[in-house]
């Protein structure tokens, strides 16, 4: 019997679910998760992706993770679910969810099953969407930017390397349907791998998101925060979290100031399948390291709405690095960057973008400038060119790093060279470089369609 | 504390929790935590600008677009996770 089937022909009344990462591949810290397999949790998620890291990857179909500590990981929660019995739920495969990563993630995931002689159910969520599908809600003034101002066209769409649609619980409930031992997903909201499973149980919907919600993170959400392993053991009444490092404590202050993180609304989470709202939450200490959760109250939505997120090449990077310790050279070294970018441009014509970050003045900032802070004493100088093919961008760098080295200005001094290279060569190739083109929601009646669930034994 | 990130690509959140229910309250009323200063600080709109107080962790949440799509080219700050530092300087 497959380890979804045992778990929901058993219908516990309490269920212990073990979040194993929140981002699978950076190294799973591992007495924590020894210490959570040892509590015999009855399922396993973890999630793996995540749009931090910036668009390339959804765009380039290549994981921000390394191969080698990704396998480690994935060998950690594959063979502790094993050793269980107990369903493996992973969301958002490979960083970014697309196809590329999914396959990536499956093979790794195949590989260690060889290596371990594992054989279990495998299911799969596909989660690619096609440009014409999100093009049909873009014509019909349906797609619309999440919390800030992102126009898109169709050939914006059109453009993108990758575009994925992060699911919620609904394919999730399909391939458990499947009987699987394992689900490894695409893009999918970090929620729905922790709530789907005990969705189906019938748990309470409130509790189920708000204990999703704080566990997709791990640790995070104690008190010193980190990267353990972290127990959720859902009740009649609510959930109850402890961090598998006994270090680290779920206090009430630290598990609701958790809501706060990497959202733009603390009390209210939109979903696909419903919004949450954690204003009537109540967080009660069991003992100094174990806090207890009820009170959220859950609206499913009435209509399943579905993120969208698109990655589009925009042209090849190459990055020009240069320091600086002169006063007067940093003094006027604004003025000097746009005489440096007119000689370039006389000198290497074709298409490119710079964009120079000065850190020591302002490299950092993207807050409005006050004026009359005090000189800085070093400036380092990053220039950041982008064109359409890389010897374009390289050679742009090239003639930049030269006319800044030896650039007059008023009461120059330093006529050996303006700037220090810490090595050479100074200009690097930056490969293909990448802009979200989408990251919106759109109505998806049709999400049935849109993400196929498949199953395969190992 | 003080810090930010980005919440989606898009938006950039600050969290600033309390240590006390007294300074939460007083921060709650601070000119400097309205919108219409926050707007100035970073540059955006004010009407762009959500300011939401959360009781349970003693903590104003703040949200605004991000001028730049995060990794897009020419950005700062990937991350957004070094956007706070306006407010280190705020006088509540």
């Amino acid at each position: 019997m497959s380890a979804v089937k045992a778990l929901l022909a058993r219908q516990p009344n309490v269920l212990k679910v073990l979040s194993a990462s929140g981002q699978l591949g950076y190294g799973i810290p591992e007495q924590a998760l020894a210490a959570g397999l040892a509590r015999e949790p009855d399922f396993i998620g973890c999630d793996m992706g995540s749009v931090d890291p910036g668009p390339v990857y959804l765009g380039s179909g290549e994981m921000a993770t390394s191969p080698s500590i990704t396998k480690r990981d994935l060998s950690a929660v594959l063979i502790g679910a094993r050793k269980l019995n107990v369903p493996l739920i992973i969301g958002t495969a490979g960083t970014a969810g697309a196809a590329p990563h999914l396959e990536a993630t499956l093979d790794m995931i195949r590989e260690i099953a060889r290596e371990h002689s594992l054989h279990f159910r495998l299911a799969t969520i596909r989660s690619d969407l096609s440009a014409a599908r999100v093009g049909l809600a873009l014509a019909a003034g349906e797609l619309k930017a999440l919390g800030g101002n992102l126009p898109v066209t169709q050939a914006d769409l059109d453009a993108c390397a990758h575009l994925v649609g992060q699911i919620g619980c609904a394919p999730f409930e399909r391939a458990l349907a499947l009987e699987p031992d394992v689900i490894i997903a695409g893009r999918a909201c970090d929620t729905a791998v922790f709530a789907s499973l005990p969705k189906m149980l019938g748990f309470d919907m409130a509790n189920v998101m708000h204990m999703a919600k704080i566990i997709e993170c791990t640790s995070i959400c104690c008190e010193p925060g980190g990267r353990d392993a972290m127990l959720a053991t859902l009740d009649a009444k609510g959930f109850a979290l402890e961090s598998m490092n006994p270090a680290r404590r779920a206090t009430p202050l630290s598990v609701a100031a958790h809501s706060l993180y990497e959202q733009a609304d603390p009390i209210s989470f939109t979903e696909p399948d419903g919004t949450l709202k954690v204003d009537a939450a109540r967080y009660t200490a069991l003992d100094e390291r174990r806090t207890h959760v009820s009170g959220a109250t859950w609206q499913p939505a009435t209509r399943t709405t579905i993120k969208v997120e698109g990655s589009a090449l925009v042209g090849h990077r190459a990055v020009l690095l240069a320091g600086t310790a002169d006063p007067r050279f940093i003094e006027q070294l604004r003025a000097i960057l746009v005489t440096v970018e007119q000689t370039t441009r006389g000198l290497v014509p074709g298409e490119y973008e710079i964009y120079p970050r000065l850190y020591g003045l302002d490299g950092v900032a993207l807050w409005t400038q006050t004026p009359g802070a005090r000189a800085a004493r070093e400036v380092f100088i990053l220039i950041e060119i982008i064109a359409r093919a890389p010897e374009l961008a390289m050679a742009a760098a090239k003639t930049f790093k030269q006319f800044l080295l030896h650039q007059g200005f008023s009461g120059r001094q330093c006529t050996g060279g303006n700037i220090a290279f810490p090595f050479t060569p100074p200009e690097l190739v930056g490969g293909p470089a990448y802009r979200f083109a989408a990251y919106h929601v759109m109505p998806a009646d049709d999400h049935e369609q849109l993400f196929p669930v498949s199953i395969e034994q190992i | 504390m003080i810090r930010s990130k980005n919440a989606g690509p898009l938006t950039l959140s600050f969290d600033l929790m309390f240590p006390t229910n007294e300074t939460f309250e007083a921060a709650k009323r601070a000119p400097a935590l309205q919108p219409a200063a926050l707007a100035q600080l970073y540059n955006v709109s004010p009407t762009d600008v959500i300011v939401t107080p959360y009781q349970a962790a003693r903590a104003i949440k703040i949200a605004m677009p991000r001028c730049i799509v995060s990794g897009s080219p020419g950005d700062h700050d990937v991350y957004g996770a070094q956007q706070h530092v306006p407010l280190l300087d705020l006088e509540i």
